[in-house]
């Protein structure tokens, strides 16, 4: 029986299932008692809490499960790649609660508060089938289901003029990328008769010169990709979006949505074009099509715009949205050297891009809401205003720079060594080159709140649980970057892909 | 008979390049969206036409199901937004929107 | 005969999207686009799918029409006939989408697509797409209810009254 095969293998989808009753109890609890929206940022944390656990009671060193369903050959799969990447997306949605719980953004909204955690909620089941799909369907459904989520949260502080803006250009570039992308999707349905990966891994395997429409089917499915992880020339909306969306979620989205379209990019590449792997580690990808020119093109493009354009940038919500642009870009650099080392500095720069983004993005808040304003300008004096922030964003940005002790160090060594070992000179040159450019808009913001005098005179005081949310953030930002061993085991670990 | 396939490849690849030009050229946020419609009803052409001539089975039309509730869900938002934005600015049209400097 | 109407369908799809882009008011573009999702509907017909295409009717037409209608009545200042849109860099455009959309298509029908003789069962498509909703897909149809009540929960947060 069918229904038998589906009901045998639902507790492998626990945490969604835990997720999407988390949906719901939230909107029931928002239901129910329309007067007590305070509890529900913690009872959300409790259901974040109850599907890690469930995640992590999953984790395992085989080479994972498939979701089996009637007679599609598998929906979804279990495995210590998206093991890692669940993770990934809790920890930062858990932060990304507490920091809504100190964001004066949001006051204007309270009484939307249930809706505002239903959605982020919505946005957590997505990824968490983006990051362990294997099928196209699932795949644009679930990019679908995080993006709907978004575009109502990036403009949900309806009477602010930037907020409405953002949501409607995120709305825009968005559906239009799904929709050539379900257009690509279309073409390789009717190329391989199938949506599921490994199916058509077994079909595009023979083939042995790259075939015109189905490159150009492939092209238009990166566009979706490419959108999602805001690559050049994909990245209209970043800045618009990031700068009037609210703090919180422009955090989520430059990390956790981020993630999510990295780990299915990757999954995308290495599934359907494996063919193989040779004796350094690196995949034999089908003649099918070249991966490697489109990703070296548009990373040098991501990077140099990314990094480039934030230099005239003053604002600073703006300024780190193209500097998350950049860091997209070196990512994509270590992915197009198509080895397991390669994703292994992918996975590791995650980790440390993620504590370093969410980090900077939240004292940008709390900055905020202490003067009103996210222009560089008013940042001047502010390190000796509020010393503990100061020091704390002068390490994060040292951090997203790449400069030692910090773990942003790590990351991009990491990104280094596996361009270094191809070898691939020019494309190392170029990183290296781009990180010097970040240098400088970087230290700017150092400068202006160190060298600047002061406009005003005043002083400035934070709850301790603000100030023990920005050392939780801070600390190991400076711990990873000494003492990284357990990190790369980690990484090392979550490499692993169903069927490989 | 004389239709095959191509016939609908072309109809669903005129509708894909129609879509693509009112996306680029239109300011007015709706037109934009009617786009947007345009391209998704393109693949659904190709999805049901593939499956069918190809004898995938019913997964074609499944698919096509799914993305006529995903074009439904994402209008229903998109002029949620739209309408928000006209509250805000008094006009729908793209390229007036920029109070984000670029 | 299925030739014929194949051609009557195509035709009603075309020339009515081709009207949605290139005409200067909104409103007719909108009742322009009616045809077009009707001519679809057709289209799906001739193909043997019966279950799409009605819901391609109840769906675009019942729904996201008249959703667009509404958009389109809510957003233009209807008594001082301001209903016309504009457009940015027509020739340019027009241009570069003729040339790609002569590329897409001649790529199309030159491609070794799998096919096989058309042999349209024209008995009902409802009981197999039920039954793959509920088996194959059910996993993705539960995602989708979500999705429903995700959005039913988006839209009308952004568009209701604020208190």
């Amino acid at each position: 029986m069918v229904i038998n095969t589906i009901f045998n293998s639902f507790h492998l989808i626990g945490p969604e299932i835990a997720v999407a009753l988390l949906l719901l109890a939230v909107v029931i609890f928002d239901l129910a008692f329309p007067k007590n929206k305070k509890f529900l940022p913690w009872l959300t944390i409790t259901g974040i809490i109850v599907a890690g656990f469930l995640t992590v009671k999953q984790y395992s060193l085989e080479s994972g499960f498939v979701f089996e369903s009637g007679n599609t050959q598998g929906l979804i799969v279990i495995d210590n790649f998206a093991f890692f990447f669940k993770l990934l997306i809790l920890g930062v949605s858990l932060l990304i609660i507490l920091f809504s719980v100190s964001s004066e953004e949001l006051k204007n909204c309270y009484d939307r508060a249930g809706e505002y955690y239903t959605l982020i909620t919505g946005m957590i089941l997505g990824m968490f089938f983006m990051v362990s799909t294997v099928d196209l369907i699932t795949l644009y459904i679930s990019i679908e289901l995080v993006s709907f989520s978004s575009y109502v949260l990036a403009g949900f502080i309806k009477k602010s003029k930037r907020s409405s803006e953002a949501g409607l250009k995120y709305i825009i570039y968005g559906a239009v990328a799904s929709g050539i992308m379900l257009f690509g999707i279309s073409l390789v349905f009717g190329y391989t008769g199938t949506t599921n990966f490994y199916q058509i891994n077994h079909i595009v395997v023979h083939s042995l010169s790259p075939d015109f429409l189905l490159s150009l089917a492939f092209i238009l499915i990166f566009v979706g990709f490419g959108y999602k992880i805001s690559a050049v020339p994909f990245h209209f909306w970043t800045p618009d979006v990031y700068e009037g969306a609210p703090t919180t979620i422009t955090a989520y989205l430059s990390v956790a949505s981020k993630a999510a379209g990295f780990a299915l990019l990757i999954r995308f590449v290495k599934i359907i074009f494996f063919t193989g792997i040779d004796e350094n580690g690196y995949w034999i990808l089908s003649k099918a099509f070249n991966w490697s020119y489109l990703l070296i093109i548009i990373s040098v493009l991501t990077m140099t715009v990314g990094n480039f354009a934030a230099l005239w940038q003053n604002n600073v919500k703006r300024m780190l949205a193209y500097s998350s642009i950049a860091h997209a870009g070196y990512m994509l650099a270590a992915l197009t050297m198509l080895s397991e080392q390669g994703l292994l500095a992918i996975v590791v720069y995650f980790v440390v891009y993620g504590l370093t983004n969410l980090g900077a993005f939240y004292i940008v808040l709390l900055i905020h809401n202490k003067t009103g304003s996210e222009e560089i300008d008013d940042y001047d004096g502010l390190g000796y205003q509020m010393p503990l922030m100061g020091v704390a964003m002068t390490i994060l940005l040292v951090s997203l720079t790449g400069l030692p002790p910090t773990a942003g160090f790590i990351g991009k060594l990491y990104v280094f060594i596996s361009i270094l070992d191809a070898p691939h000179y020019t494309l190392a040159v170029i990183v290296a080159l781009n990180s010097v450019v970040s240098l400088y808009y970087y230290v700017r913001i150092i400068k202006h709140l160190y060298l600047n005098n002061p406009k005003v005179e005043r002083e400035f005081t934070f709850p301790v649980t603000q100030t023990i949310l920005v050392l939780v953030l801070t600390i190991p930002v400076i711990i990873l970057g000494l003492y990284f061993g357990p990190l790369l085991e980690m990484g090392k670990v979550s490499l692993r892909m169903f069927g490989f | 008979m004389s239709i095959g396939l191509n016939h609908f490849l072309i109809v669903s690849g005129i509708l894909f390049s129609l879509g693509i030009f009112a996306i680029v050229t239109r300011k007015n946020a709706i037109m934009v969206l009617m786009g947007i419609e345009f391209i998704l009803n393109a693949s659904n052409i190709n999805f049901i036409a593939f499956s069918k001539f190809g004898n995938f089975g019913v997964q074609g039309e499944v698919i096509a199901l799914f993305v006529i509730v995903l074009a439904a869900c994402e209008a229903a938002i998109a002029l949620a937004i739209v309408l928000n934005i006209y509250k805000q600015f008094t006009t729908v049209n793209v390229d007036e929107i920029n109070n984000l400097k670029n | 005969m299925y030739d014929v109407f194949f051609y009557i369908f195509a035709a009603i799809t075309i020339l009515s999207a081709f009207f949605v882009v290139t005409t200067k008011n909104v409103i007719y573009a909108v009742y322009s686009l009616l045809l077009t999702f009707f001519g679809i509907a057709g289209i799906y017909v001739l193909l043997g799918a019966d279950f799409i295409a009605i819901v391609q009717i109840i769906v675009y037409v019942g729904g996201i029409l008249i959703l667009m209608i509404f958009g389109v009545m809510l957003t233009n200042k209807i008594t001082s006939v301001e209903i016309k849109t504009q457009t940015l860099f027509v020739i340019p455009t027009a241009i570069g989408v003729g040339i790609f959309a002569g590329v897409l298509i001649a790529r199309m029908i030159t491609a070794n697509w799998r096919t096989m003789p058309l042999n349209i069962d024209y008995s009902t498509t409802v009981y197999s797409i039920g039954a793959s909703l509920l088996s194959d897909y059910s996993v993705l149809f539960i995602l989708l209810g979500i999705l429903l009540l995700i959005t039913l929960i988006g839209a009308a947060s952004i568009a209701r009254k604020e208190d």
